[in-house]
């Protein structure tokens, strides 16, 4: 019955949407304006029998996993300051919505004035995570039942446990929505303070050398690695968060 | 160790729920307090717990005790368990003095086995209820408050729970609020008058 889910669910729209892309293309008929599947294909062998392409997409994806843990850590880690100590909640409060509104272009040009582009990918999605999970794990902590807590302060109930059995099913579904987000968003800001800063050996400065020569099919390949990466990792992250719940 | 509730007054929105309420809960000895819905019985047992201050009047801890709080075993007139989890981890997560064998021994008193295991969530409200009584009397404490704690339980589950609750008194003093007296003979029966 899964496996028959898995098919009606997954892989049939997959392939339904190839067939229309690859229709749209062979319509389209030129190969800088649509490049197809099949072209995308062929440029992803091409792509992935240079070692180039390897060290690109392990660079890049260690750099954004790297943002994206360290805006992860200080995002949760403020919340809980601010929200047990109210002053440094009021304090980074007018900081988190200013970094939540800034454009990522903003804060690529101004790193890239102020230090260069090397490990730009890691200081933007820790930049673009931070936010996210910071908003989240503070509104998930506000809504913590006082009851329970309440119960707690009687019990005087160990800090560690209070943390397991009353802080974290309350923030679960907070923190599951934020991270699943702030994974898209790290991948999606990342490679766009790649494209701009233009490191070397970065999925980034592949897709800004496929528009350069105006490889469409090897921009879609790229892309295609990027959506993949982001997926498995997504993935990844949420198996880990569901079990660190049970 | 002696609760001195002396002289206590407390309103809420302006309402008057408790007026110059008097009551000196002593060791080795059981308090029923009773009275219509909205007397101020919660409101008495929030304050004995330090969770409410009075507006007048005094709550106070005499004699020798140690502690600047009461060390209590509470049922809240909700049950205040963690859903997500199971009875015992419900018990065993107040206390790192609570160890699992203990707890599961106590818990089968009041409850039938395969309602132990579950998610606290997929009990009914009287096993719940239940759950919330052993939690209360596991933990090593100087008093036993417990707010409507037979909810829910038919009258034999309710007799099995006084019993229960009676043998697990030991020396300390033990309150319960009922709007329901039977089977509480056994305790002076204080009645709150609606203000």
């Amino acid at each position: 019955m899964k496996s028959k889910s898995f098919i009606t669910k997954m892989l049939v729209p997959v392939a339904a949407w190839l067939v229309i892309w690859q229709l749209v293309a062979m319509a389209v008929h030129n190969h800088v304006l649509l490049a197809g599947p099949i072209d995308t294909l062929n440029a992803l062998v091409r792509l992935s029998k240079e070692q180039e392409f390897w060290s690109s997409v392990a660079g890049t994806t260690l750099n954004i996993l790297l943002g994206f843990l360290i805006g992860t850590v200080l995002g949760c880690g403020l919340a809980m300051l601010g929200y047990f100590k109210e002053i440094v909640g009021d304090f980074l409060k007018p900081l988190v919505l200013a970094m939540k509104s800034v454009p990522v272009a903003s804060f690529v040009i101004l790193l890239l004035i102020w230090f260069g582009n090397r490990n730009i990918a890691v200081v933007i999605c820790a930049l673009v995570v931070f936010p996210v999970l910071y908003l989240n794990t503070y509104e998930g902590l506000c809504g913590t039942d006082v009851k329970m807590l309440e119960m707690a302060q009687i019990y005087r109930i160990p800090a560690f446990s209070k943390i397991r059995y009353i802080f974290l099913p309350q923030l679960h579904p907070f923190l599951r929505g934020a991270l699943k987000l702030a994974i898209g968003m790290a991948f999606k800001s990342g490679i766009a303070a790649e494209v701009i800063g233009q490191p070397l050996h970065t999925i980034g400065n592949g897709l800004y050398q496929a528009k350069i020569f105006l490889e469409t099919g090897e921009l879609f390949a790229w892309t295609i690695v990027v959506v993949i990466i982001s997926f498995i990792c997504e993935k990844i992250l949420m198996a880990a968060v569901d079990c660190i719940r049970r | 160790m002696t609760i001195e509730v002396k002289g206590v007054s407390k309103s809420f929105n302006g309402k008057k729920v408790l007026d110059s309420f008097d009551l000196n809960i002593e060791e080795e000895h059981s308090y029923i307090i009773t009275g219509a819905s909205g007397c101020g019985k919660t409101t008495l047992l929030r304050l004995v717990l330090g969770l409410d201050k009075p507006d007048e009047g005094t709550v106070k801890l005499l004699g020798d005790y140690k502690y600047p709080y009461i060390n209590a075993g509470v049922v809240f007139q909700e049950d205040r368990l963690c859903e997500d989890f199971d009875a015992v981890t419900n018990v065993t997560m107040v206390s790192r003095k609570i160890y699992k064998e203990n707890a599961i021994r106590e818990l089968k008193c009041l409850l039938p086995e395969e309602a132990l295991y579950k998610p606290v969530r997929e009990l009914s409200g009287g096993q719940k209820r239940r759950v919330a009584i052993v939690r209360a009397c596991a933990i090593p404490s100087d008093v036993l408050i417990m707010d409507e704690p037979f909810t829910g339980l038919d009258e034999t589950a309710r007799q099995t729970a006084i019993d229960y609750i009676r043998d697990k008194q030991g020396s300390g003093p033990l309150v319960i609020t009922s709007h329901d007296v039977t089977g509480l003979g056994f305790g002076r029966i204080i009645n709150v008058e609606r203000r």
